[in-house]
């Protein structure tokens, strides 16, 4: 196990599959991170909205509303005045190649899931978010 | 009328000359038939004849010539503007008129004038009638035409504009284009991006989009259109942009469904890997110091095999990303000994549990190089791949990199196991093709090496192999140095280039770096 990477660091993770979330918090929470889920697009917008988060953890197909909207919606300044969170997509979902390359532009890294373990995740975090 | 009070005096001058000439003569005739020669009889009489005979004959020849004159030169003036004679008569020069100058110059000019003021209505005339079919031909093109002036507003809809966008023509014109349809392009290549890196730099410009997204007055749906755009900076009109609109809707519908099933499924199998290996992880941290050797080993048979799963979904899919022409690569420049350390790093799980030990030998001040990491990553990740599988007992796998003599850097790997037959080398990155001696002994589906091809070929490098049965194989590819995939793209400082599996497509950064 290794030390506390980020004591007190506050993560959201919006994430429908409830048995990958539960991984994710499991290792995060153990680096020193602390962590947030929400399981549908529409309760994690309003979550990212109101709470100060340091990392944004967004899967793409969500319910309510898709990934690529709430990335959207936290990237616009008339919608969201105040984002300081990073926000990095973790999906399974393929997306035609310029549309990825658009979505990476959005956000602040780009991962897919079933590529990378919880503690590859929290390596890479703590690297983002250097 | 003074020029004409003027003409008739002239020509009554003229009248009476001619007159007094055929009197003169006349007289002067009598006068040397009765008084010099003296004649008398039958000759006196004829003598006496001569001189009206002559006069008859020359008087109306005179006035014709003279007096018909300033007809003449209007005539010719006339000719000269008719359009069926215009190109054969000459200007007519009434400063050589004798008489009746002032009149004919001034009725010529106003023949001029009155010329010009038709030929003007014709030009208007045609213009309108020009209008009246561009506009027919505007209103019958099957597509929405939409015309733009220099402030992007719409000053031009067709009436097709209104049947596909939901939108009268009335509505549209006037309205800044961007206000008027709800546009989404896939990239950062927009139409305002367009029009702002035209606009002052270029007098013409031409430029297209695909799969551009208009969303519809109360609708959820969005038609796609690929959009073209014409840009002409000195349009007398103020007709600056064109563009016109092409419904791919159902087409790109069907692409995407075609499509979406392999990544429908790809997300499907995704899932449940991104949980065993989830768990995987959890027990092999939690379980892993008290298990005994035996476990210990199955519990990294059980993340290779995980991780291998893993790749090849990602195989499926970017085989059919190059069957669907949708595989784009996005060249960086890259540190390659880094890229090829992170893919020995990952494999050596799935070597070591076959007992495999992967060795490098990376030369020393390589060029960074042009390539598509995430892509890179597989080709060598198939051919390490491939090599493990292969191995058949052998303990040892050459990863090497080097700068070859074409000034390419080339990387091998090199296995010493079961090797390919001459007879089937030549197909070996044929799509589904396998070693057909092999199949029974090891698992497969023959996709990793077309794929590499494809992406290597892609980077504009090469991949080839060498083999022998029973001595092994070394599979070897070429990627360009960063300095002369630039030269090569003519990409001027741009740091990033987009290919896709077939060859060019463009070359802009879709990236913020």
């Amino acid at each position: 196990m290794e030390p506390a990477a980020a004591p007190g660091k506050r993560v959201l993770c919006i994430e429908d599959e409830h048995f990958i979330s539960e991984l994710y918090a499991r290792a995060l929470t153990r680096a020193g991170y602390q962590v947030d889920v929400q399981l549908d697009g529409q309760k994690g917008l309003a979550a990212a909205q109101t709470d100060q988060y340091d990392i944004i953890l967004l899967d793409l197909m969500i319910p309510n509303i898709t990934g690529i909207e709430v990335l959207r919606t936290l990237r616009d300044p008339r919608l969201t005045p105040k984002m300081h969170a990073k926000i990095i997509i973790t999906t399974n979902l393929e997306q035609r190649d310029d549309v990825r390359a658009d979505i990476e532009q959005q956000a602040d890294g780009y991962l897919v899931k079933a590529e990378i373990t919880p503690h590859e995740l929290v390596d890479f975090l703590s690297h983002i978010d250097a | 009328m003074g020029y004409f009070d003027a003409f008739i005096r002239q020509f009554r001058a003229r009248l009476f000359l001619i007159i007094l000439v055929n009197n003169a003569l006349i007289v002067a005739d009598w006068y040397i038939v009765d008084q010099v020669v003296k004649l008398t009889g039958v000759w006196a009489l004829v003598a006496l004849l001569a001189a009206p005979v002559l006069t008859i004959g020359l008087i109306p020849w005179l006035s014709a010539n003279t007096l018909t004159q300033p007809t003449k030169f209007i005539w010719q003036a006339i000719l000269h503007i008719a359009p069926t004679t215009a190109s054969s008569v000459t200007a007519p020069k009434p400063e050589q008129l004798t008489f009746g100058r002032d009149l004919v110059m001034n009725l010529i000019n106003q023949l001029y004038q009155l010329a010009s003021v038709i030929h003007g209505l014709e030009q208007t005339n045609a213009r309108a009638a020009q209008d009246l079919s561009v506009n027919f031909v505007a209103q019958s093109l099957p597509l929405p035409l939409i015309v733009l002036d220099s402030e992007d507003k719409i000053v031009y809809a067709n009436e097709v504009t209104e049947r596909y966008l939901g939108k009268t023509v009335a509505d549209l014109t006037g309205q800044n284009v961007y206000t008027a349809l709800d546009m989404s392009f896939v990239s950062d290549d927009t139409l305002s991006s367009w029009l702002k890196s035209t606009k002052g730099k270029a007098v013409t410009a031409d430029h297209k989009w695909e799969r551009v997204r208009i969303g519809l007055p109360g609708q959820n749906d969005s038609l796609q259109f690929d959009l073209a755009g014409h840009y002409n900076q000195d349009n007398s009109l103020g007709y600056e942009t064109m563009l016109v609109l092409f419904d791919h809707t159902e087409v790109y519908a069907q692409d995407d469904q075609a499509m979406s099933f392999v990544a429908l499924s790809v997300h499907e199998l995704r899932t449940p890997l991104t949980l065993l290996r989830g768990y995987i992880e959890v027990f092999d941290e939690e379980l892993g110091p008290n298990l005994n050797t035996e476990l210990k080993e199955f519990m990294k048979k059980m993340d290779a095999s995980a991780q291998q799963l893993a790749g090849f979904v990602d195989n499926i899919l970017n085989v059919a990303k190059i069957e669907d022409n949708q595989l784009t690569l996005q060249l960086h420049e890259e540190n390659w000994p880094a890229v090829v350390k992170n893919v020995v790093r990952d494999l050596s799980l799935r070597a070591g549990v076959r007992g495999i030990t992967i060795k490098t030998d990376i030369a020393k001040d390589l060029p960074t190089v042009g390539v598509d990491r995430y892509s890179i990553y597989e080709v060598l990740a198939n051919l390490l791949d491939n090599a493990i599988k292969y191995s058949k007992g052998t303990n040892e796998i050459y990863v090497t990199a080097s700068l070859n003599k074409d000034g390419l850097v080339e990387t091998s790997v090199k296995d010493f196991g079961l090797g390919i037959d001459t007879s089937i080398l030549p197909h070996i990155f044929d799509k589904f093709y396998r070693n057909h001696r092999n199949r029974a002994q090891i698992g497969g589906t023959g996709l990793g090496l077309y794929l590499s091809k494809a992406i290597v070929d892609a980077h504009g490098g090469q991949i080839s192999v060498i083999s022998k049965v029973d001595e092994g194989s070394t599979f070897s590819f070429t990627v360009l140095p960063f300095s002369q995939l630039q030269d090569a793209g003519k990409t001027a400082g741009n740091p990033s280039i987009t290919r896709n599996a077939h060859g060019w497509i463009k070359n802009h950064s879709l990236y913020r770096d």
